[in-house]
């Protein structure tokens, strides 16, 4: 990707801690990427790497205490999330950043219908009538897809499918018409029937309202799917950054390589998928070095992997990666 | 694809059913939690229609409790003849209940009861709902320093014993002038009462919201924009609303409780009956055996007590969505 002025958020150096009894957890240390506007931007990583907590950080929902946001810089379209006033960002949240969850069971609140919450959004947000707030609700329904939305406004949350509910999260979610949508795993919990259909018309209302998409999943295959840029994240760390195309065409770090080997190939008959070996390290007490060299399939010879961490660094165009041993990584110059 | 285009075009948006309305209709199929609401009912009308007697003065002679029906302690249940004051005539009369010492009606006195208690205890219930619901939900949503000081001063408040603790508010409080506002009478007991007891519900509100706080719509609301008053009031309280409706229910007996036995320690209302009062008279009739006036508060306050208890106990079965069986 090139150096050019047209990234609608761009992530420099941020660090979030949390603050636990058991001790400090780096949730996200020295994270940096960018989002170009109109499209979109995976974020792929095991459970517990610090996707989730780097999306919140860019919506500063971060729970303090116990979290706080220790370093770093967050630029959405020219203003510093990181300074602007909680009032602000409250005109911020939901009218420019949108965000979807991972649960839409859970997610929409038990005791109004979908209607009231989709016309709570406009009404924070806009000023509109009541009448005109639910013209705009009936309408989002719509075009995410609801069938009958004129009578399904006025349901609540349990008379839905969880496909439905997602749905209406998404109308939810852009019925200000945000330039930023995250969307945290938001396919994780429906099943893959519906998965398809929901990515699908993520993609639809991409084109029809150019907006960005930040996409978190653990789930490579809706990378390969959405994604137009990919950043991989291992305990805390980016890892790597590509496009998905080169991405997937060819993984440079060992992790990336190693996710990309443990997904089923079609036409391939095993018993077993590959796996990589070890698990996620502790947040509480990260290896020393590079923080994947205990499962790294390199072997790790080299004492610079257990005693030094590799910073991220651009390997080619468009091209980032944190390793010792990936091709390109010019190890001399800091 | 004709059926889905009829439902379309002939639809209105149809109300979905709450899990209001669910509670409501699963209360609706217990007949007997719902003799029990029709009990409490009674209570209600009588009370609605004693202050409508006077502010419109019908004098209906069923309120009309300062009127002498007959001698001085008749008892219930038998016919007698007795003068009026100011007759030379006799009189023939009946009394369900019996007289008092001052040829009362001890039934009309028993009615009149209804609606002390009811003025109290809803009075009380909405002092305290107002100080325990917002600070509960404060407490829980912000914790930190905010949840130590209220924390602090609800069990403080605690320590104190709760008669003990109302009687000082009730002594303290009759007889002032507070803000321009004459504080006499009954005023005085439903404000000791209700300034007392809001403990409980305070601190079941801040557990329920501590509860809730970390659910994903609290999160999703924020995603959105809403502030943090808004969080709260908007979308954390409704979600706790069948807590404060079913406490609400069961902290009523006790607020009918607390006003007879501040009647009965004379610390209630002075001039007009309430059931409080009727069992501190009756402390010395049972002497003389005249027990019906301990009877008739004993009477409704059981049964005012039995209906709310059962009516609760069932509104918490339907509302809460834990107990739920069906």
């Amino acid at each position: 990707m090139t150096q050019t002025n047209d990234n609608l958020l761009s992530i420099k150096n941020l660090s979030t801690h949390f603050y636990t009894e058991q001790g400090l957890v780096k949730a996200v240390q020295d994270v940096s990427f960018d989002i170009p506007k109109g499209k979109t931007l995976a974020v792929v990583g095991e459970s517990g790497c610090g996707k989730s907590v780097t999306a919140l950080s860019v919506m500063r929902l971060i729970p303090w205490p116990p979290g706080k946001i220790v370093d770093g810089e967050i630029l959405f379209d020219g203003e510093s999330l990181r300074e602007v006033s909680e009032d602000r960002m409250r005109q911020i949240r939901g009218n420019d950043i949108a965000m979807i969850f991972q649960e839409p069971m859970t997610s929409l609140n038990p005791v109004f219908t979908v209607g009231n919450q989709i016309i709570e959004v406009v009404k924070l947000h806009q000023k509109k009538s009541g009448h005109e707030a639910l013209g705009i609700a009936v309408d989002m329904m719509r075009k995410v897809g609801i069938a009958d939305p004129e009578r399904r406004v006025g349901e609540y949350p349990h008379q839905m499918s969880g496909g439905m509910r997602q749905r209406v999260m998404i109308a939810m979610a852009l019925c200000c018409g945000p330039e930023l949508l995250i969307a945290d795993e938001p396919t994780t919990a429906l099943d893959v029937t519906i998965q398809a259909q929901i990515l699908e018309l993520l993609r639809t209302l991409q084109r029809q309202e150019g907006m960005s998409i930040m996409m978190i999943t653990h789930d490579l295959g809706v990378v390969a799917e959405n994604a137009d840029e990919v950043v991989v994240m291992y305990a805390s760390r980016v890892v790597e950054k590509a496009s998905a195309e080169e991405l997937f065409d060819k993984p440079l770090h060992p992790y990336t390589r190693g996710l990309l080997k443990s997904l089923p190939k079609l036409g391939e008959r095993k018993e077993r998928l590959d796996v990589i070996g070890g698990s996620v390290p502790n947040p509480l007490h990260f290896p020393d070095g590079c923080k994947f060299h205990p499962r790294c399939p390199l072997g790790c010879n080299d004492s610079r992997c257990r005693s030094q961490e590799p910073p991220l660094k651009q390997v080619a165009a468009g091209r980032s990666v944190a390793c010792w041993h990936a091709e390109g990584y010019d190890d001399k110059s800091e | 694809m004709t059926d889905l285009t009829t439902t379309t075009e002939n639809s209105k948006p149809v109300k979905g059913r709450s899990l209001w309305a669910d509670g409501l209709r699963r209360l609706r199929k217990r007949k007997f939690a719902m003799v029990c609401f029709f009990i409490v009912l009674v209570y209600f009308i009588l009370a609605g229609l004693i202050y409508l007697n006077e502010a419109f003065e019908w004098k209906i002679s069923l309120f009309d409790w300062r009127q002498s029906v007959g001698p001085s302690y008749q008892k219930p249940w038998l016919d007698y003849e007795w003068t009026p004051e100011g007759q030379d005539v006799p009189e023939k009369g009946w009394t369900f209940f019996g007289t008092d010492f001052l040829g009362q009606s001890t039934f009309r006195k028993m009615v009149y009861g209804a609606k002390t208690s009811i003025t109290v205890a809803l009075c009380a219930s909405f002092i305290s709902l107002l100080i325990g619901v917002p600070l509960g939900a404060i407490a829980g949503y912000y914790r930190g320093w905010v949840d130590d000081v209220i924390v602090w001063f609800y069990t403080t408040l605690s320590t104190i014993p709760y008669i003990l603790l109302v009687m000082a508010f009730a002594v303290v409080l009759r007889e002032r002038t507070i803000f321009g506002l004459e504080i006499k009478g009954i005023t005085a007991v439903y404000l000791a009462i209700g300034l007392t007891s809001w403990v409980g519900i305070c601190r079941l509100i801040r557990g329920e919201i501590i509860k809730r706080k970390e659910s994903e719509y609290v999160l999703a609301a924020r995603a959105i924009g809403c502030s943090s008053g808004r969080i709260i009031f908007i979308h954390l309280l409704p979600n706790v609303f069948h807590v404060i409706i079913i406490n609400f229910s069961l902290r009523f007996v006790s607020f009918i409780h607390a006003e007879v036995i501040l009647s009965f320690l004379g610390l209630g209302e002075a001039d007009k009956p309430s059931w409080g009062a009727m069992i501190d008279a009756a402390r010395t009739e049972l002497a003389r055996n005249v027990w019906w006036e301990m009877a008739a508060a004993t009477v409704a306050i059981f049964f005012i007590s039995l209906a709310l208890n059962i009516f609760g106990d069932a509104l918490r079965d339907c509302l809460d969505p834990k107990l739920r069986t069906d």
